[in-house]
């Protein structure tokens, strides 16, 4: 203990009497530590920690693969699992939509969800007052009800005591308050009103029942992967059953059982895990090194020192504790502080988030330092004193005594150093341009959507989403009535200039007439929007032919309108017009004619490609009738309560829709893209930046500390004749070595990472692009590394050979 | 015979923390070619402080240098470099050979700091001076693998491998054993025959005076200059025998 006491005392001494060296390996490691645990701990709360929820972490989703695309089940699918599945003890379906609270003329709008029952059993939380939902509250005919949460019973209704049991205004009906929520509350996304979910949504022949987000808690003791099993088996059998029923189309049904932030990444969330995950790791791998290194250095420094302890009878386990101290310190110290830091900057990201987002974000984004963060601070702790405190510490021990203490024999030893500094910088200069590579095509790719040309116009646009369910509007010809009324009571506002009603389907296969498909090919497939009204509303420009009209009913000739890339790539040289082709809609074929050509549109599949990569065909919102709209207004500059038009004509035609997507100027979708992609080209820079200060700060360390080690070669080779040119040559080229080596497996590596990403974008950037990314990076590193070398051995031959000669 | 070596009224003096130390105190000497000195004295008289001015690893702060009839006292590191690349062989107390590098390179280190020498000819060149040492069977071996012995006899290989105008031996068997330093002195003994000028420092009374001559230092000052004539102690067989060492 006296022993450990003392190694303490005498590295505690060392460290205050360099301050240099513990200010700077204290600030690398800090660096790397920090940035590895709030990548860690902002991404684990994110996607994997369990439900801020009693029992949250058996709280889950219920989610479909339809032909191994992520999607949600339909309320028939849901039906069937509830009577057929034994491996759940609660389940239950909801959907998030916007409700607006009206006040008189004025009103606002708030994240809601429709929700069944049993949902707020199913979080473990009771209502701070009144009630919660109850399943005869989404029986035909039940009254109107709503939960509230506790922030909109405060902002709203300033904590009125009486609020319970009387009518407020939501969606443009009197709907009854039963219960308020406590405060936080805001399950299952970011709900602050709750309504009950009609039973009619089952009350849907399949083919045309809607989807629904599932939530579930399997029984005690059941295996997920059981369970995914036994729901997999009953939506294959229930798909079987449609086909043969309904005529569906066959798909491969896979269940999958889902926390509630991996389903919100489209199950996508893990590779964004482990991705993001190994670039941190990369970062703190990087520090270690650095760390270990001046670690290293100081101990060689040592190393006499080491011998002589050794050879007073030091064991070999008390030497290494003894160079360990050092490095124990900062390192605690550091993790302390990173600890500190990281905690700090989840707080500022907490606030920042609940201010910036709309919902104050989902629910579970709670950040802040929590035990799983403690415990990864811990292991991370331990993984740097194992690689940059104890390896040092143990190689130094491994020494020949004999050899150390000798004069003159310093050789055999500096050369295994020189040979692992060597390795040291040159993974290092590998690590740093594989980051800085990768870097910069992150921020390229960010740069690419920041200034994306999507093909629209959404200035001055107001658009909102809705859904006309065939349980309130059970005939297509109800739908579209009802589609018309509401775009004629908004077109006649005198601020609107343009409307539009439209909805993306996604791709739909096309079969041209002269082409031959045998029964497996599928034809071509071709993004498909259902489209009414006036273009102009979102942009879009009318190039040849005519817009759809009130002419093109069901009962006529189907007709499409074409974007110019479709119009170029099949009819080169010629008119698209009258043009007819077949594709897949409503579960058959049938054939369309073209009647006119419109500007391309960036859409979804191309959004790595150009304007022209890929085709858009718009079917008619007349002929083919959709549940689900997107209705956008263009809006004179300057108009007020844009948002009020759309809701007036609402109440006035149709109060019960149900508006999915709060009107919002459409723009802001994009800004907020836009703002996300700045948002993540800043990180990428500012890692890059701070890696390459790592780079700097690491390879200067290794390569001064590598000439330092040479300082007694330099005067031999002096004494016997070279000039100091001689010896900036030497060295520079041994540096420029490491360096093409270092480099060489990067450029390597970028260039296979390169062609993939290229292949996948379909040729987002330049080819020329990646060869400038390539010589910038080459150029930045290149410069570091020789400087890096040139600096320290400029300083050594400064010495006169005879002190060289004399350096220890 | 002309000198090699002329030393007027040199001085060194080192600077630590603003105070001086004289290390040199206006040295005078004078080195013929051919000529076998030793330089001898108590620790810290300023021995390897002199040998060092005299192979221009370190200029002096007073006084001129005149090296082969020219003035090095006020050179440039380069000159100075280009200098001790073609005149000097140096023998260091601890070897100084870099560990990096093979026994042969070690030995080509001053040629390749000539301009102009093709590296076939140094190659010879080394080996020519490794079999004079005996270490010919050696030359891809790295320092460590060597012994003691065997390592000062690349030292002297490499000393030798530039042709110098003057061999300086900073106490060439300090770190050897008695039998390793009769092997390294009597090397000496036979270089000087065969016409080499060698100038070394030692402590050892005996080493010093198979020397031609006996130089001995007190406090930064010549204080004896003194002819051997004593006969050289004969070397015992085996200990000449380099190979077993």
């Amino acid at each position: 203990m006296m022993a450990m006491l003392l190694d303490l005392k005498y590295a505690l001494r060392q460290l205050y009497q360099s301050p240099r060296f513990s200010a700077m390996t204290l600030g690398v490691l800090l660096g790397g530590l920090s940035i590895a645990l709030f990548t860690f701990s902002f991404l684990y709360t994110t996607i994997y920690k369990p439900l801020p929820l009693p029992e949250g972490a058996t709280a889950k989703r219920l989610v479909v693969y339809n032909d191994g695309e992520f999607d949600m089940p339909t309320a028939r699918e849901f039906q069937a699992i509830t009577q057929s599945a034994n491996s759940f003890a609660e389940i239950g379906i909801f959907r998030d939509q916007d409700v607006r609270l009206s006040k008189g003329d004025a009103g606002r709008n708030f994240f809601g969800a429709s929700v069944q029952g049993e949902f707020f059993e199913f979080s473990r939380t009771e209502a701070l007052a009144g009630r919660t939902l109850s399943a005869q509250d989404s029986q035909p005919g039940a009254p109107a009800v709503a939960v509230l949460s506790e922030e909109i019973w405060e902002d709203e209704f300033d904590r009125d005591p009486q609020l319970l049991g009387q009518a407020i205004e939501l969606n443009g009906v009197q709907t009854e308050v039963v219960g308020i929520m406590p405060s936080g509350y805001r399950f299952p996304h970011i709900a602050r009103i709750w309504l009950p979910l009609p039973d009619k949504v089952f009350d849907v022949q399949a083919p045309m029942s809607e989807q629904f987000n599932a939530y579930i808690r399997l029984k005690e003791g059941i295996d997920i992967a059981a369970a995914e099993r036994e729901i997999t088996q009953i939506l294959h059998t229930l798909q079987l059953h449609n086909q043969q029923s309904y005529g569906m189309e066959p798909v491969q049904k896979q269940a999958r059982i889902l926390t509630f932030q991996m389903a919100q990444t489209g199950g996508e969330g893990a590779t964004v895990f482990f991705f993001l995950s190994a670039v941190s790791w990369v970062v703190l791998l990087l520090a270690c090194i650095n760390v270990g290194n001046l670690l290293l250095a100081r101990i060689l420094e040592k190393q006499k020192e080491t011998a002589i302890r050794n050879a007073l009878g030091a064991s070999s386990r008390r030497l290494i504790g003894q160079l360990m101290w050092e490095g124990v310190l900062i390192t605690l110290l550091g993790t302390f502080l990173s600890v500190c830091l990281v905690g700090a900057v989840l707080d500022y990201v907490n606030v920042a988030l609940r201010s910036w987002l709309p919902g104050a974000g989902l629910f579970w984004w709670q950040y802040g330092l929590d035990g799983a963060t403690l415990l990864m601070a811990l292991a991370y702790m331990l993984s740097t004193v194992f690689l940059a405190v104890f390896l040092p510490a143990w190689r130094s021990t491994r020494q020949d005594i004999n050899a150390t203490l000798r004069d003159g024999t310093r050789g055999a030893q500096s050369r295994k150093a020189g040979r692992l500094s060597r390795i040291l910088v040159t993974t290092q200069v590998f690590l740093v341009a594989i980051l800085m590579l990768i870097g910069s095509i992150s921020a390229l790719i960010a740069n690419k959507f920041v200034n994306l040309d999507l093909g629209d116009n959404y200035q001055n646009v107001m658009s909102t989403r809705y859904s006309t369910p065939e349980h309130d509007y059970p005939s297509a010809q109800q739908r579209l009535n009802l589609t018309y009324a509401l775009m004629n009571a908004v077109q006649n506002h005198n601020a609107v200039t343009h409307v539009s009603v439209a909805q993306w389907l996604g791709p739909r296969a096309v079969y041209f007439a002269d082409k031959v498909y045998s029964d497996e090919q599928k034809g071509i497939d071709i993004d498909t929007i259902s489209m009414l009204g006036d273009y102009q509303a979102t942009g879009v420009q009318l190039l040849e032919g005519r817009l759809f009209n009130l002419g093109d009913t069901m009962d006529k000739r189907k007709v499409v309108i074409i974007s110019d890339s479709m119009a170029k790539r099949y009819w080169p040289g010629e008119s698209a017009l009258e043009q007819h082709f077949t594709m897949e809609l409503e579960g058959k074929q049938q054939q369309v004619f073209v009647v006119g050509v419109v500007s391309n549109l960036m859409n979804p599949k191309s959004l790595f490609g150009k304007l022209d990569s890929a085709d858009e065909i718009y079917i008619s919102g007349s002929q083919f009738v959709q549940t689900l709209q997107k209705l956008s207004y263009r809006i004179l500059p300057g108009t007020r309560n844009a948002d009020e038009i759309f809701y007036q004509a609402m109440y006035k035609i149709a109060p019960n829709l149900e508006v999915t997507q709060t009107v919002m100027p459409a723009i802001k979708n994009r800004d907020k893209m836009r703002e996300s992609m700045k948002f993540i080209s800043n990180l990428t820079f500012a890692t890059g930046a701070f890696a390459l200060v790592l780079a700097v700060i690491g390879i200067y360390g290794l390569t001064a500390n590598a000439v330092a080690q040479r300082t007694h070669e330099i005067g031999i080779r002096r004494a016997v004749g070279a000039r100091d040119s001689t010896i900036v040559r030497l060295f520079m080229r041994q540096g420029a070595f490491q360096l093409a080596i270092g480099l060489g497996f990067a450029l390597l590596l970028f260039a296979l990472l390169a062609m993939g990403f290229q292949q996948f974008t379909e040729g987002l950037f330049p080819v020329g692009a990646y060869y400038v990314m390539a010589v910038a990076v080459s150029a930045a590193l290149a410069g570091v590394v020789l400087l890096a070398v040139y600096i320290p051995i400029k300083r050594a031959i400064k010495l006169e050979p005879v002190a060289a000669l004399r350096y220890e | 015979m002309s000198a090699l070596i002329r030393l007027e009224n040199i001085s060194k003096s080192f600077y630590t923390d603003e105070i001086e130390t004289q290390a040199l105190h206006g040295v005078n000497l004078s080195i013929t070619e051919g000529e076998y000195v030793s330089l001898t004295g108590q620790s810290g008289c300023g021995k390897s402080t002199l040998l060092s001015l005299l192979g221009l690893l370190d200029s002096p702060t007073q006084g001129h240098y005149i090296l082969s009839n020219q003035d090095v006292s006020g050179l440039s590191r380069d000159q100075r470099a280009a200098i001790r690349s073609k005149q000097i062989g140096f023998v260091f107390q601890s070897f100084n050979l870099i560990s990096d590098l093979t026994v042969a390179e070690n030995v080509m280190l001053p040629l390749s700091y000539q301009f102009g020498v093709s590296r076939k000819t140094m190659l010879a060149k080394a080996q020519e001076v490794l079999e004079k040492v005996e270490m010919s069977h050696r030359t891809a071996h790295f320092p460590s693998q060597l012994s003691g012995g065997q390592q000062q006899r690349v030292a002297v290989a490499r000393a030798l491998v530039n042709d110098p105008a003057i061999i300086l031996a900073d106490e060439p068997t300090g770190n050897l054993d008695s039998r390793n330093a009769a092997a390294v002195l009597e090397l000496f003994d036979k270089l000087h025959q065969e016409g080499a000028t060698i100038c070394m420092v030692t402590h050892d009374p005996a080493s010093a005076q198979r020397a031609q001559r006996s130089l001995e230092m007190f406090d930064g000052r010549l204080v004896g200059d003194t002819r051997n004539t004593k006969t050289r102690q004969p070397v015992a067989h085996n200990a000449l025998d380099l190979e077993a060492l």
